[in-house]
């Protein structure tokens, strides 16, 4: 449905944020990009939708293509027209808004009766907002603004929803709920998901396919499954040490294999 | 008592005029982060083109709005397209630096095409005096402070019900997540300036029809900066009700201190608001100053 081929991305055309990056996400699946602070995600992100300009980055080679139609250089309106929604990294509400006006505005691509129909789906996914629908979206907890963000994003009816690190600073309970919305979408509605995390061990066992990015490269991909069992993986994403302490020499000879990798 | 009557309801219409124009400077503040300095210039034109229209065509009032405000929605257009769509991207205080660069050509072409002299222009308001509450008003001071009112109330409905309203009150918020749910922010930035304009051109026809139409119409642009300050730069609706709070106080100074102190009141207002309270009396807390 989406594919990215041989992306490479230049900040002020001078700093190198991603380079030859290629990545798939075939219709109906959810798919994992993983990565550490500053590898690139985010960057990838902003490409596909096309706003990347705002912070004077650049798509200088390769292409993006959604259904074979290539959507690099469109404008986000008309990425968004096509079905390609994003919730960005730490929420980005209209916090002067209340919660009703964010989703309102979430819709607005779309009709009027689409967006009364929305409102519904967003309401009966997440119950907890629909308390707070008159009060300005700035002052909701976290979580509850999370959902918020979440909700905006599924007004505009997406095919394709792009989701940056939605569980970053929420409580484990609250992650389950957006966790498990989106699962929930992705299996009744066939809505394509690109998932990007820093939580590897939750966004593994959601994922069906992932890619895991270091340095702007994509340096390993495979099945959730054969990555959750790669050694690299559990140590350094996953968390597993194999129970004994490892020794610096271990951790060195890692980088150098992963240098060698890329 | 009847000095002190006096003195505010002649404060409420100039500070309905101050009002209007600080309206048009709050609702392009709001939705570019540009101050326009280019405003009062803008109320002046939209006033001598209205002053043509109505000399070639005998219109009476509203007939004549109903003309000039489309076209002064096409100025304000074509000055955003031509003069701050280009500059996109650019700093903020480059564009605003653009706009006091625009304020002295439009300044220029009015009086190039008009000339320095004043015009008596009604704007075809009727002129008999009306007793309001046993203070006289010309009936144009009464269209002033009616036309606040209206645009006050209507610029409220706007940006809390209506989709383009609430989407512009959304890019205020957050420019990048306006465009990540497929807002146009070119396309709002385009209506607030001529939505701006429309208000110009309503604050300078009623303006020049109470006072006179002359080529220093301009420094009503910089007369209003007291009540967008204290309106709180981004709130429209406050800038509207902090405009008559401005005209009034004006006006008090003038009838209680001292006749030359009118002027310099709204200023030392200014002054004070922004030491108590820099974000003015309904702005948000985190704006940066230009």
């Amino acid at each position: 449905m989406l594919a990215l081929n041989n992306i490479q991305i230049l900040y002020d055309r001078a700093i190198e944020a991603v380079r030859d990056v290629s990545l798939e996400v075939p219709q109906g699946a959810i798919v994992a990009l993983l990565g550490s602070n500053g590898a690139g995600k985010s960057t990838i992100l902003k490409a596909i939708s096309g706003v990347l300009y705002q912070e004077d980055g650049e798509i200088m080679s390769g292409s993006i293509l959604l259904e074979g139609e290539r959507i690099s250089g469109a404008a986000p309106r008309d990425i968004v027209r096509r079905g390609l929604l994003q919730v960005p990294e730490g929420r980005a509400l209209f916090s002067t808004l209340t919660v009703e006006e964010n989703l309102v505005m979430g819709g607005f691509t779309r009709s009027r009766s689409e967006t009364a129909a929305g409102l519904e789906t967003v309401y009966g996914l997440f119950p907890r907002i629909k308390e707070r629908r008159t009060q300005i979206s700035g002052y909701l907890s976290g979580g509850e603004q999370q959902m918020v963000a979440v909700g905006r994003a599924l007004m505009g009816r997406p095919r394709l929803l792009m989701l940056d690190e939605p569980s970053l600073g929420l409580a484990p309970q609250i992650v389950e709920t957006i966790f498990e919305a989106i699962v929930k979408l992705n299996a009744e509605s066939a809505m394509t998901v690109l998932l990007v995390e820093q939580n590897a061990q939750l966004a593994l066992q959601t994922a069906s396919y992932g890619y895991i990015i270091e340095n702007g490269r994509i340096v390993l991909d495979g099945p959730a499954e054969t990555l959750r069992s790669n050694q690299d993986v559990q140590e350094f994403y996953l968390g597993f040490s194999g129970g004994e302490r490892r020794s610096m020499r271990d951790v060195k000879h890692y980088k150098r294999r992963k240098r060698w990798l890329s | 008592m009847d000095f002190l009557l006096l003195l505010l309801a002649s404060g409420l219409v100039s500070g309905a005029a101050y009002g209007l124009i600080a309206m048009g400077f709050a609702l392009i503040f709001k939705s570019t982060g540009v101050v326009n300095f280019a405003q009062g210039e803008l109320v002046m034109l939209t006033a001598y083109i209205s002053f043509t229209l109505y000399s070639t065509f005998d219109l009476s009032f509203f007939p004549l709005m109903l003309v000039t405000i489309p076209i002064s929605m096409a100025i304000g257009l074509a000055l955003e397209r031509l003069f701050i769509r280009p500059m996109l991207g650019e700093p903020i205080f480059a564009i605003v630096m653009v706009t006091v660069g625009l304020a002295v050509v439009l300044r220029g072409i009015t009086i190039m095409i008009w000339g320095p002299d004043p015009f008596n222009f009604n704007a075809g308001i009727p002129t008999e005096v009306v007793e309001l509450g046993g203070v006289p008003f010309y009936p144009a001071q009464l269209y002033l402070i009616g036309a606040l009112a209206v645009l006050t109330a209507a610029g409220w409905a706007f940006l809390r019900f209506s989709r383009m309203g609430i989407a512009m009150r959304a890019v205020a918020a957050n420019e990048t997540a306006a465009l990540l749910v497929g807002i146009s922010v070119s396309r709002i930035h385009a209506i607030a300036w001529m939505l701006s304009a429309a208000i110009a051109s309503i604050a300078g026809v009623l303006f020049a029809a109470n006072f006179k139409l002359a080529p220093d119409l301009w420094f009503q642009g910089l007369r209003s900066f007291p009540a967008v300050i204290l309106g709180g730069m981004d709130s429209v609706i406050g800038s509207a009700v902090a405009g008559l709070v401005i005209g009034v106080i004006e006006n008090l100074f003038q009838g209680y201190v001292g006749q030359g102190l009118r002027e310099i009141s709204g200023f030392i207002v200014i002054v004070i608001v922004l030491m108590v309270r820099p974000f003015g009396l309904f702005g948000s807390r985190d704006i940066e100053r230009v």
